[in-house]
């Protein structure tokens, strides 16, 4: 009886051979989690890429066939593309590999759909009064603004707004996350709560404060409700990062003679910009999706928003030209999209409470 | 005052009295204002004439819209919640951290999509897609599969809503979810391999049980989040067709603003007001409050 005898009792055991059906099996589920995501994901990805092609090649209907063609070529080079990223073991052969690929994606799709390209549907970026001239068409008659003055309205409200988010809420983090005060736990507690709680709720009560205070339909009271409903959850954010900064180097600064707030500006805030460049992106992207507050708050044509700007063509437009909406929508969505995707791994940094926001 | 009891005030001042002069203002002012709105009878002229408890008898035993509506809302947020928050967030979580890392940051962007795209493009889009004419993109697939078209808007809306506000729901678990099956020790899916566990035994014995933290605060903060929120329903069926859609925070909002019912919005509101102060509470118990009240590193007074 010896147990290191044991494995030569069997009948010899063809370990390659093994390993290699082991291999396939695990790329066989992997390329079958690939063709569940992906078709998965098609309901998704479907729309937006509807959405681009019309507003490129759209001549007043919101006409599929283009979009039929684009995604009878990517679809064939995503899978591909999976296929071959799954079977090339070497990276610098899989990655030319996958180059070549996309190149010759690209090529097809110019030679397919290229011919039925144009700009016309973004007229409206040159030319204000296209909404007007189409909605006359059907017969209703009210001014539109230039989308560039709903383009700045926009942009006042997300960069403004996310000037003060992040200010307001730099400072506060700071104080919470070095200061003992009276009533610090109760505050804590109360922001967390605040936290969780809908301001949603709350938008009959703002809408009339604001009316009495004189700041309805003004670009500046919408940037103060936006800013305070996106305030606990910032604080929460920057009051991490503060807490993840030792304060042994704050205070060998105050050893070699600055003063708190010297300490605070030229030595803790460069170890948070991480943190403030992550709220900064999340408050401005709040800030130019922002839609139910600016439609309650906002009346008067000149203070339009691109997300009133482009429900308005909504409304009066589509019924003419789905295509000059589209390429509204696609001038409008653009913005969110390319921050987002440049800066997603600042995003993913954030932490509150132990959860990632 | 001594000198440096002068300046800690200041710091104190200079700190924390813009968070505070804003959250008061835009939070707990605006809850009195709505108390104290719900007893009175401000109508589309927004002037206060008289007190009156009218309003909540109106809500607690006149209004007959009101039954439908909480049947509404309770259909669409367990519905919601149950299918896509947490099941489908949970299966996208699940696979894309099955799959090769960037495969899965891909996929997790792509359904990341919707959440980032402005509600008005997003509503606009499933306008389109459901729309029953030739050019809805939906009818034009089924078409294509030998199928018969569909009205979603007219026959079906309230999966119409389901699956529109579902397909950014899906997200929010997603994200919560795959952070959490990712800080899971290796060790144990290890362990159970080893043992002979298959992938869906793993699944069910190891990962489920490890965020276990993860789903319940995902639930509660979800079906608030749905209570309350309104934005796309409003812009993609506007309550309709009739109140078929109209969910209790849209009534609220349409009481208040299109048909001028300041007060009995107000009251109206009161509720969600309630649900989101009891669930808010209840979630605060739910976090990690020892990481959160870590003592000051400071100690200064």
């Amino acid at each position: 009886m010896s147990t290191a005898a044991l494995p030569l009792a069997g009948p010899a055991v063809d370990w390659e051979g093994l390993a290699a059906r082991a291999r396939l099996r695990r790329r066989l589920s992997t390329g079958f989690l690939y063709l569940a995501m992906i078709l998965g994901a098609l309901p998704v990805l479907v729309p937006y890429l509807w959405l681009v092609t019309v507003a490129f090649s759209g001549r007043t209907g919101a006409s599929t066939f283009v979009l039929w063609r684009t995604l009878a070529v990517l679809l064939p080079a995503l899978v591909l593309g999976s296929i071959l990223g799954l079977a090339i073991e070497d990276v610098r052969r899989r990655r030319q590999a996958l180059l070549l690929l996309a190149g010759i994606t690209i090529l097809i799709l110019a030679v397919f759909t290229g011919p039925y390209l144009h700009l016309n549907n973004w007229r409206f970026l040159w030319k204000a009064d296209v909404a007007d001239a189409l909605k006359g068409a059907s017969g209703i008659g009210t001014l539109f603004p230039s989308v560039w003055t709903a383009f700045f309205n926009s942009l006042t409200i997300a960069g403004a707004q996310m000037a003060l988010v992040v200010i307001v809420s730099t400072l506060a983090g700071y104080y919470i996350s070095r200061f003992a005060f009276a009533g610090r736990p109760q505050f804590l507690q109360g922001l967390l709560v605040l936290h969780a709680f809908p301001a949603m709720t709350l938008i009959i009560p703002i809408f009339l404060m604001m009316y009495w205070i004189g700041l309805q339909d003004r670009i500046t009271g919408v940037i103060l409700v936006i800013t305070a409903l996106e305030l606990p959850f910032a604080i929460f954010v920057m009051k991490g990062f503060f807490d993840a900064v030792p304060w042994e180097i704050e205070m060998s600064a105050m050893t070699d003679g600055a003063s708190r707030r010297q300490a605070f500006f030229h030595v803790v805030l460069p170890q948070v910009r991480v943190g403030m460049l992550a709220i900064a992106i999340f408050a401005f992207l709040r800030g130019w999706e922002e839609y139910v507050f600016v439609r309650t708050l906002l009346v008067a044509k000149q203070n339009w928003t691109m997300s009133l700007y482009l429900f308005w063509t909504i409304t009066d437009v589509m019924g003419v030209d789905y295509a000059l909406v589209s390429a509204v929508g696609v001038f409008y969505v653009l913005p969110s999209v390319l921050l987002y995707g440049f800066t997603q791994k600042y995003l993913t940094q954030m932490t509150i409470g132990g959860i990632k926001g | 005052m001594s000198r440096p009891r002068v300046r800690q005030r200041l710091d104190m001042a200079l700190f924390l009295a813009p968070a505070c002069f804003l959250l008061v203002v835009f939070y707990f002012a605006p809850v009195l204002v709505d108390v104290v709105l719900a007893f009175t009878d401000m109508g589309r002229n927004l002037e206060i004439t008289e007190l009156t408890t009218a309003n909540v008898e109106r809500l607690l035993t006149g209004d007959r819209r009101l039954p439908g509506v909480l049947a509404v809302t309770a259909i669409y947020v367990l519905g919601t919640l149950a299918v896509f928050n947490l099941t489908y967030g949970l299966v996208l979580a699940l696979i894309t951290t099955a799959m090769p890392a960037n495969a899965g940051a891909f996929f997790r962007a792509v359904w990341l999509l919707p959440r980032m795209s402005p509600s008005v493009v997003y509503a606009l889009l499933w306008g389109w897609v459901v729309a029953p004419t030739d050019y809805g993109l939906l009818n034009q697939t089924l078409q294509a599969l030998g199928l018969p078209p569909v009205d979603l808007k007219s026959d079906a809306p309230i999966a119409l809503i389901i699956v529109a506000n579902g397909f950014i729901g899906a997200s929010f678990g997603m994200i919560i979810f795959t952070s959490a099956i990712r800080s899971i020790p290796q060790h144990l899916f290890w362990a159970a391999a080893v043992d002979g566990a298959s992938g869906l035994a793993i699944v069910r014995h190891v990962t489920l049980p490890s965020i276990r933290w993860q789903i319940s605060f995902v639930t509660i903060y979800q079906a608030l989040s749905l209570l309350v929120s309104f934005e796309y329903i409003w812009l993609i069926t506007d309550g309709g067709p009739f109140y078929d859609t109209t969910v209790y925070a849209l009534y609220v909002y349409q009481r208040a603003f299109d048909s001028g019912q300041y007060a009995y919005g107000a009251a109206l509101a009161l509720g969600l007001v309630l649900i989101g102060i009891t669930a808010a509470l209840g979630l605060w118990r739910l976090m990690d409050m020892r990481a959160l009240l870590q003592r000051p590193r400071i100690e200064v007074t």
